[in-house]
Formats: C-alpha cells, sequence, structure tokens
C-alpha cells in the first residue's frame, strides 16, 4: 500500500486553513461593498443637491441673444436706419480643433479667400474655447439653406440667423446718422457700458460714427438669453424656450431731419464737395445737416477692406470729414451781416454812404472790391456786397462790437445736437488777440478790414451760419439747434426754449430787407429766386478766400486748381414775410456764393416749403369745386362686382 | 468515497440530478445583473437597443446556457484541463506580445481568423484552475512556507507581467490580487504575506517613477486631485462624480440621465456603466446592483466552503475573488475612491470578451456546487 500523497491530518489541516482565510476574505469583501454604498450615500444622498447643479451646468448653457437694434426715423416715421435678416456661419473650436482642417472643411462649405482663410486663423486661435467666430456673412438664401444643411458634419460649426444693420438711403445721411460695425479689441473696456459681455457675440456691432456712435447704448438694447441644452463638444441638442429669457429692444430713435431734403441735398450736390444745413428758425429743428461728398455707410457695417478705407481717406474731398459741423471756413460776405447789425447798434446810420471805386487805398496797402460798386448805402453795401463799404464801416464799429454780435447769432459756438466732432471756429476780437499772440498781443487797425468781410482770423461752421441765419429770421429767440426729436417716448427739449435776442428788432428788420434785395437784384437775383409766387426768399452771398491770391496761384471764383478755388456759401431765409426755414450751403473751392451755393440753397427751400401746408396754401390756386364721382366711373373700380353682375 | 447512504450509486451522476442541484438563486442574481447592464446600455445611448443592449444581452443568454452545460462537467474533467488551459493562455499572451492587433495604443488583441481573442481573459480562468491544481496535492506544510511556493508566485508573475506589458494595468493588478488570493487561501506563511504587503507598498512609489507610463501617472494623479486639470485626466473622475451625486435617492429616471446622453460621461458602455445607472436609478437602483453582486459573491465563498476537494474550494473561491475585485475595484474607481484603471463591472459592462470568462469561470464556479461530493483524485490519477 502506498503512502497517500497527503496524510489525513494534513487534509483536515489545510481546510480549517482555508475555511478561516475564506470567512476572513468574504468578510473583507463584504466591507468594501459597504464601504462603496457608505460613498454612494455620501454621493448620493449627502451631497445630491450640490452634483445636481454640477449637472444642470453640464447640461444647459445660457447663451446671450442679441437685442434688435433701435430703429432711426426721420421727423416723419421714415426708416433711417434699421435692421434686417442676416444668415451667417460660425465656427469655434474646442481643445481638440485642428484649426487648420477646420478651415479647410469651412472651405468646402463657402467660398474663401486667402486673405479671410489667414484672418479666420488668427480669430479662431484668439478666441475662447467653444466662442463662436463668424465665418462668413450675408449669404444668400440658397447658400443658407445648403451651408445649414452640411454644417453638422462639422462640429462647432453651426449656420444661423442674426441681424445687420441697414441704412436705406445709403450715402445721404452717412455723416449724421453715422454707422455701427464690428466690435474692436480697443472697444471692450473692463468696466462701464462696453465690458457687456455681448459685445464678444459674433457679428454684434456698435456704433462708431454720428447718432449711431452718440446714441449707442439707447439703441443697443439689452441682450437677452437663451437656454439651450448642448452636448460635451459643445453642440446644440434642443432648446429650452421656457428658460429664455427675452431681449429688450433698442429705443426708437426720431430725428428731426427730413429725408426728402436730405436727399435732395445729396441730388443737387452731385459731384461737389460741401456741406447744407437747413433748421426750422422758428423750433430750431434740423430739417438737413448734409456733407458731400459721401459714402455708403452700409459699406461699413459689413467691413471695408484696407485698399477700399485708403481709397476713401485719401480722396481729396475727403468724403469722410462731416464738413457740416467738423471743417471750418471763411465765412466771407455772408459774415457782413454781423458786421451791419453790429454797426447799426452802434448808432451808425444806415444811409451813410462810402464810395467804391473797385480799390480803397488804406494803411498802405490797396483793398479790392470785385467790382466798382459806386456810392453805396448799407443796403445797397449788404444787396451787392460791397467789400469797400464794409471795411470801412468795420474800421468804425472795430473788432470787438462785432464780435460780441458775431457770437450772439451763435458763431464761435458749439451746440448740442448729440453728435461728436464739432469744430468752433474762431470769431476773433482784441482779448483773443492778447490770448493767443503773446509775441504781439495788439490788434492792428490793419486787421479790422479782413474781419468786415469775413476773412482774416474770421472762421465758421455751416451749422453755426444755419444758427445765424436761423437767429435772424425768428429774429426774436436765440433759436438752439436740435437734431434729435426724442428717444423711445422721452422728447427732447425744444430749440425755441432759448433766451431772446438782445439786438433791436428794428435793426434786424433792416437787415432782412437787405437780404432780401440780395435775391431781388443784388448778387443772387438770378440764382436764388424761388419760384414759388408770393413766397420769397432772402439771402446773402459769400465768396470765401481759401488761399492769398499772390504769385499766380489762385483767382476770384471758381477758376484754377480745385484746392485753390474760393469758397461758395449762401445762407437764406423763407418765406420772407412769414419766415419758416433758414439754410446754409457750402460749396468747398466751388467759387462764387451766388453761382454754386445759392441755386443749391435754393432747391432744397423749394422742397421743404412745398411739404409745409400753410406755405402750399399760399402758392396753389384752390382749383375750381371737382363734380361728384358718378357711380358710372365708380364701377371699373370694382372688378369682382363687375364680374358678378355681368351674366344678370 | 462519501456518498452518502441517500443517494444511490450513481445517482449523482444523472443529468437531471446535476441541473437540480446547480445553485439556482446565485444564477438568477448574474441573470439579474446581466440584464440591468442590458437596460443601461439600452438607455445611455438615445434609449435603442443598438449598438449596445442588443448584443450584450443575446452574448449573456448564450453565455449562460455555456455555464450552465459546463456545471454539469466533472471536476475531474475540469482538473485534467487546468494546466492545459492555463499553457494555451500564456502561449497565446505570448503571441499578442508579438502578433498582436494594436487598439487605442494597447496590444490586447489576437486576430485568429475570424476570432479575435484577448488572451488576459483566457489566463483569468486558466491561472485559477492552475493554482488550484497545484495546491490540491500539496501539503498544508508546503503551502505555508516552501521552496516549491516560487512555482505559483512564477504561475502569477508571468502573465501579469504580460498583461502589465500590452499595456493593461487594471487587468494585471487583477491577475496578480487573483493569484495573491489564492495563496493566501491555500495557506500562505501570515509572515510572507505581511512581507509580501510591505513590499508591495514600497514597490508602489519606485513603480511610479520608473515603470508607469505617462497616461498612468496623469491617471494617478488626477485621482488625487481631480479638479487640478479639469478637462484633461481629472475629467472622468468629475464627471463620474457628477452623474452619480446628481442621481440623489431615486434617480433621473430610466433614459432621462443626461450626464450620458449628452456624453459627459466618458467611456459610458463599459467603465461607467456603474455611474449611468446610479444617475437613472440614483441610490435605491444602486444599493440593489451591489446587493445582487454581494449575492453572487456570498454563495460564491459558501460554494467553496461547502466543496469537499480542495481543488474545487480553491477554484471556486478563486473566480469568486475575481469577481469580487473586480466589483470593488471598479466601484471604487467609479466613486472617485480609486484611480481610473480599465477594470469594467463584471456583467454590468457591455464588452464581450470579460463577460465570457466571468461566465465561464461561474460555470466552473456551479461544477464546483454540483460536484461538490465529489474527490478528486491526485495528480494523474485523477481522471477515471
Amino acid at each position: 500500500m502506498t503512502r497517500p500523497n497527503i496524510v489525513f491530518d494534513e487534509v483536515n489541516e489545510r481546510q480549517g486553513v482555508f475555511h478561516r482565510r475564506a470567512f476572513l476574505l468574504g468578510g473583507g469583501t463584504g466591507l468594501g461593498l459597504l464601504a462603496l454604498a457608505g460613498r454612494l450615500a455620501q454621493l448620493q444622498l449627502l451631497q445630491s443637491g450640490r452634483y445636481r447643479l454640477l449637472s444642470e451646468k453640464n447640461e444647459f448653457e445660457f447663451r446671450l441673444t442679441a437685442p434688435p437694434r433701435g430703429l432711426i426715423l426721420d421727423r416723419d416715421g421714415v426708416v433711417l436706419a434699421s435692421n434686417r435678416p442676416d444668415f451667417r456661419l460660425l465656427a469655434s473650436r474646442d481643445e481638440h480643433t485642428d484649426i487648420e482642417d477646420l478651415i479647410a472643411r469651412l472651405g468646402d462649405l463657402v467660398p474663401l479667400d486667402d486673405v479671410r482663410k489667414r484672418r479666420l486663423a488668427a480669430d479662431l486661435a484668439a478666441a475662447p474655447r467653444r466662442a463662436p467666430v463668424t465665418v462668413t456673412e450675408d449669404m444668400t438664401w440658397e447658400e443658407f439653406a445648403r451651408v445649414n444643411v452640411r454644417a453638422p458634419e462639422l462640429p462647432g460649426v453651426t449656420a444661423d440667423m442674426g441681424e445687420l444693420r441697414v441704412y436705406p438711403f445709403g450715402g445721404a445721411f452717412a455723416h449724421v446718422v453715422g454707422y455701427v460695425s464690428k466690435v474692436t479689441a480697443a472697444d471692450v473696456t473692463k468696466t462701464g457700458p462696453n465690458s457687456d459681455p455681448i459685445l464678444l457675440n459674433p457679428g454684434f456691432r456698435i456704433g462708431k460714427q454720428g447718432i449711431e456712435k452718440s446714441y449707442d447704448l439707447e439703441l443697443r438694447g439689452k441682450p437677452g438669453g437663451e437656454k439651450v441644452e448642448v452636448d460635451v463638444k459643445g453642440r446644440v441638442i434642443r432648446n429650452d424656450p421656457a428658460g429664455n429669457l427675452p431681449s429688450t429692444p433698442g429705443e426708437t430713435l426720431r430725428l428731426t431731419l427730413d429725408a426728402d431734403v436730405q436727399n435732395r441735398a445729396l441730388e443737387v450736390f452731385g459731384d461737389d464737395s460741401g456741406a447744407a444745413v437747413m433748421m426750422d428758425c422758428r423750433s430750431g429743428d434740423l430739417l438737413c445737416l448734409f456733407s458731400a461728398p459721401s459714402f455708403d455707410a452700409n459699406a461699413f457695417v459689413k467691413g471695408l477692406t484696407g485698399a477700399e478705407y485708403r481709397a476713401l481717406a485719401e480722396f481729396q474731398m475727403k468724403p469722410l470729414l462731416n464738413k457740416a459741423i467738423t471743417a471750418t471756413y471763411p465765412p466771407g460776405s455772408t459774415f457782413k451781416t454781423m458786421v451791419a447789425l453790429a454797426a447799426l447798434d452802434k448808432g451808425i446810420d444806415p444811409n451813410r454812404t462810402y464810395y467804391c471805386g473797385g480799390v480803397w487805398f488804406w494803411g498802405g496797402r490797396a483793398w479790392h472790391c470785385d467790382k466798382a460798386h459806386g456810392v453805396q448805402n448799407m443796403e445797397q453795401g449788404i444787396a451787392n456786397s460791397c467789400d469797400i463799404f464794409f471795411y470801412q464801416t468795420a474800421l468804425s464799429v472795430g473788432p470787438d462790437p462785432i464780435a460780441a454780435v458775431a457770437r450772439e447769432f451763435g458763431l464761435g459756438k458749439t451746440f448740442d445736437i448729440g453728435i461728436p466732432g464739432q469744430k468752433p471756429g474762431l470769431i476773433p476780437d482784441t482779448a483773443y488777440k492778447r490770448r493767443a499772440f503773446p509775441h504781439d498781443p495788439v490788434w492792428h487797425p490793419g486787421e479790422t478790414p479782413s474781419m468786415g468781410i469775413g476773412q482774416g482770423y474770421v472762421n465758421v461752421n455751416a451749422l453755426q451760419l444755419c444758427v445765424q441765419v436761423s437767429r435772424l429770421a425768428n429774429a426774436r429767440v436765440a433759436v438752439r439747434p436740435r437734431l434729435v426729436h426724442s428717444v423711445g417716448d422721452v422728447v427732447q427739449p425744444s430749440g425755441a426754449a432759448a433766451p431772446l435776442l438782445s439786438v433791436n428788432p428794428q435793426h434786424l428788420q433792416f437787415v432782412r430787407a437787405a437780404m432780401a434785395s440780395v435775391v431781388t437784384s443784388g448778387t443772387a437775383a438770378q440764382t436764388a429766386q424761388l419760384g414759388l409766387g408770393p413766397v420769397m426768399m432772402a439771402g446773402k452771398t459769400g465768396t470765401a478766400q481759401a488761399h492769398a491770391y499772390k504769385s499766380g496761384h489762385g483767382e476770384h471764383g471758381a477758376v484754377g486748381a480745385w484746392a485753390e478755388r474760393d469758397h461758395a456759401w449762401f445762407i437764406a431765409f423763407a418765406p420772407y414775410d412769414d419766415p419758416r426755414y433758414a439754410v446754409s450751403v457750402l460749396v468747398e473751392h466751388g467759387g462764387f456764393g451766388a453761382e454754386a451755393a445759392a441755386p443749391k440753397a435754393r432747391e432744397l427751400m423749394r422742397v421743404v416749403l412745398l411739404k409745409d401746408p400753410q406755405v402750399r396754401a399760399r402758392i396753389v390756386q384752390p382749383m375750381p369745386a371737382a363734380p361728384p364721382p358718378t357711380p358710372a366711373l365708380d364701377q371699373p373700380s370694382h372688378p369682382s362686382d363687375a364680374a358678378a353682375s355681368e351674366p344678370t | 468515497m462519501t456518498a452518502s447512504a441517500l443517494t444511490q450509486p450513481g445517482e449523482r451522476e444523472r443529468f437531471a440530478v446535476k441541473l437540480k442541484s446547480i445553485d439556482w438563486t446565485f444564477s438568477l442574481a448574474l441573470a439579474a445583473i446581466a440584464v440591468a447592464g442590458g437596460a443601461m446600455l439600452f438607455s445611455i445611448d438615445g434609449v435603442k437597443w443598438a449598438p449596445w443592449a442588443a448584443p450584450h444581452l443575446a452574448l449573456f443568454a448564450a453565455c449562460f446556457l455555456a455555464m450552465i452545460v459546463l456545471a454539469t462537467v466533472d471536476l475531474r474533467i475540469w482538473f485534467a484541463l487546468a494546466y492545459p488551459i492555463y499553457a494555451a493562455g500564456l502561449a497565446l499572451l505570448a503571441a499578442v506580445a508579438v502578433i498582436g492587433r494594436s487598439s487605442n495604443g494597447a496590444k490586447r488583441w489576437l486576430d485568429l481568423g475570424p476570432l479575435h481573442i484577448q488572451p488576459s481573459e483566457i489566463v483569468k480562468v486558466g491561472l485559477v484552475l492552475a493554482l488550484a491544481r497545484f495546491y490540491h496535492v500539496r501539503s498544508a506544510k508546503t503551502a505555508h512556507l516552501s521552496w516549491r511556493l516560487l512555482i505559483p508566485a512564477f504561475l502569477i508573475g508571468a502573465p501579469a507581467a504580460l498583461v502589465a506589458r500590452q499595456p493593461d494595468l487594471g487587468t494585471a493588478v487583477l491577475i496578480a490580487a487573483t493569484g495573491g488570493a489564492m495563496m493566501v487561501l491555500a495557506g500562505l506563511s501570515l509572515r510572507i504575506i505581511v512581507l509580501g504587503l510591505a513590499g508591495l507598498a514600497a514597490a508602489i512609489p519606485a513603480a511610479f517613477l520608473f515603470v508607469l507610463k505617462g497616461y498612468q501617472k496623469a491617471r494617478l494623479l488626477s485621482f488625487s486631485h481631480p479638479e487640478a486639470d479639469r478637462s484633461g485626466s481629472g475629467w472622468h473622475i468629475i464627471q463620474s462624480e457628477i452623474a452619480l451625486g446628481s442621481g440623489g435617492l431615486l434617480g433621473k429616471g430610466f433614459g432621462l440621465g443626461t450626464q450620458s446622453a449628452l456624453n459627459f460621461l466618458p467611456e459610458k458602455q463599459t467603465d461607467f456603466i456603474f455611474a449611468s445607472l446610479a444617475e437613472e436609478f440614483g441610490f435605491i437602483g444602486c444599493a440593489t446592483v451591489l446587493l445582487l453582486y454581494a449575492t453572487v459573491i456570498f454563495i460564491g465563498f459558501r460554494i467553496a466552503a461547502t466543496a469537499h476537494s480542495h481543488f474545487g474550494r480553491l477554484a471556486a473561491a478563486g473566480v469568486t475573488s475575481t469577481f469580487a475585485l473586480c466589483v470593488l475595484i471598479n466601484g471604487a474607481m467609479v466613486m472617485g475612491l480609486a484611480p481610473v484603471v480599465g477594470v469594467p463591472m463584471p456583467l454590468l459592462s457591455y464588452g464581450g470578451t470579460v463577460m465570457i470568462s466571468m461566465m465561464v469561470g461561474f460555470g466552473l464556479v456551479l461544477a464546483v456546487r454540483v460536484h461538490r461530493y465529489s474527490e478528486v483524485g491526485s495528480g494523474r490519477s485523477g481522471l477515471l
């Protein structure tokens, strides 16, 4: 009998060890499972609130939605700026995105040139993770539909519908309404309204010029939010409309401008450079604030290429400059109205005459006039714009009284019309010389004759001249210009709520009568007739020297190189007997005021006068009473009725 | 032989009797876990059968039948095949290292014609069988402490090293831990156990510095500080804890788990299926599934304890230990208590090979139960 491998007691021993240790191991496993259950209880029972929040934060994203930008209307409610749908393609990256590959595949979807691709790569690299970047905008509906079908193949690429600002009149309002364009890094601030995260939304635009800039916050509105369920890649799985927060649209802005007048200004300026400003001289409402040449504001919304921008910026007629308020020019002979008022106020007899022989020798030099006017009194001096009359009148008044009257009529001042960029120009006086010329602080008598004809140091802008003629026409109140009629429901204070003019009304009436003579028999007799029957315009021409005429450079009028010609001015109000509207027109380097500026002023005036029902009633002869419409004539206008009655 | 007086000779060899003596509570618990897994796989990908739920349940059904059939296989046959199975597994494992297919940077698969085999899973069962056979013919004294213990140490070390090289750290740890548990059950000297544990504790920092690869280190580090890299290596743990915690007591409801549906939960169908379950069924659902696992483990150890043969005891205990370790490691990983290692939740997670090896193992456990009164001969005389 062989001995078994393992004797019996040993078998028992190893069985015992096994049982003891299996019991311990099983118990250990049980303890492990209990520990797991304990951890589960900790996570699921004690801390579940915290994790539930985290889970929702994972699941839902709150995406900002841009509010519709407020409309900008003219005084009659004509839309000057509104919004249109914009089909666009957005892309975002996450930590796994290969930007070059993404752009190559986007290139298959929409046409992208190399410049655009480089810019897009830079935009994507700079954008935070999962923040969408605009790939292309303003797609056609067909492109949008095609892209929308294929976009889900590309992670992080979405097609959506935004809004794009549109300016229906293109160039006519570009300077005054301004434009919006894309937010740049410099626009975003750490605090204040421009720290709003909505600025980082793709395609969001803010006002960069004009009304769009100065009323940006009012027009912008308040962004809303969209609650969307997203997956781990940030793709939207579904919307949760109940969780949406509607955006608040921007305020509607109503301007005092009149689209008809403004558009007419664009037409009459044609290729000329200059500005036209029109006011209601009773209320101060600006009906026209136009600068030529203009540009298409819609191009700025989309973004100009460098070449396009350079072309605009470097053109010698400076289309980007708002010549109505930002550029100043010598007022020329339009300033004679101020000199005349100062003279009358000083007690100078308007019937005092001076002889004009075409040239006047004084102070050791020759002072010229356009032509030899002969003997001139004050009214003739204004009507014929005789320089020799006003050289001497100015000398007998002195610079300070002239400057005081000019300032009372708004020259040398800026006005709070709500758009940036006004330049005050300059109305010089002895105090100015003391202040500005420390080495020669004396007003020399030889400087006064130049001031008397609106040259020398005198510089004004077109808005100031319009204010000046408005106050002349109003004769009572120093009206202030108003551009913004109302913001939302809040009507802005009227320009008529202003201090009274301190000038003697009789003196004003004298100057106004002289301005009427300008149109009837004076310098603008050929060019400023309204042709509206009894409704007459009164005005004053101005031909301002842009350069000293010497060594062959320049000559009076519209001759020589464009940049060396005279500036043409015309200021006017109408109707003469019941002043309602005042206008100032500047044609930069346009030559004679009567030839270049007066016809434009006349055309603008005709538009506004014919829109005014009370003025129209004076012009239009009442028609003889029309016979009542006959039923027979009425019938064909209802074709359905006619068809129904046919079988009978 | 120790045949009971209540049974006729040969009575226990009848198929119907064998079927009757299968532990049906155990089998039903396994089925319940697999069905829960199928339900989760159905839910997490948009509430549909494809691509996971249907294959999972179909494979389980097939494996369940195979388990019943294997349960009727005589323990002596298991005993005889122990070394061959182990040797085949080890050979295939060695083959993987040479001609294996790479997937996700790891060589784990062997393509043999139409068959895709993960040899580490064959080795799991083979190792349990081989160790059980080794100790079956050894005395308590030998098992306690002797030079012969170098053999089981080699039997464990060789596959563990090969699997770790693939690299599949989770399975390697599982193999080593299972083998260690069997050596302990077989009666390893306490002194060696203490020394071994101390050595392990000392080896971890060294392994961390010199052996582990970059991503493995990142996983281990992020386990201790998941917040340090939220979108990188800490992501798994953070998202898993969010899924668990947001489930609360009752869960978000079947098919309503957002963490898994929106793919915030990584590897939601395999390693992190338990987190999906926790999100949709809450603490109640998790506790129920853990109870099912506890039932399986308890019955597994009871079957081991009631077996008359030492081979049967060790084999059943070994399979049960593997299973228990899987549950504990995966559970701890999902709950943020252990580093993320690729160990699935057995029967709940999607994954064919793991399920097959697990169910073959349970076939062995049930075979031990069915043949609990059988003696297994020693050495070559075992069979016949």
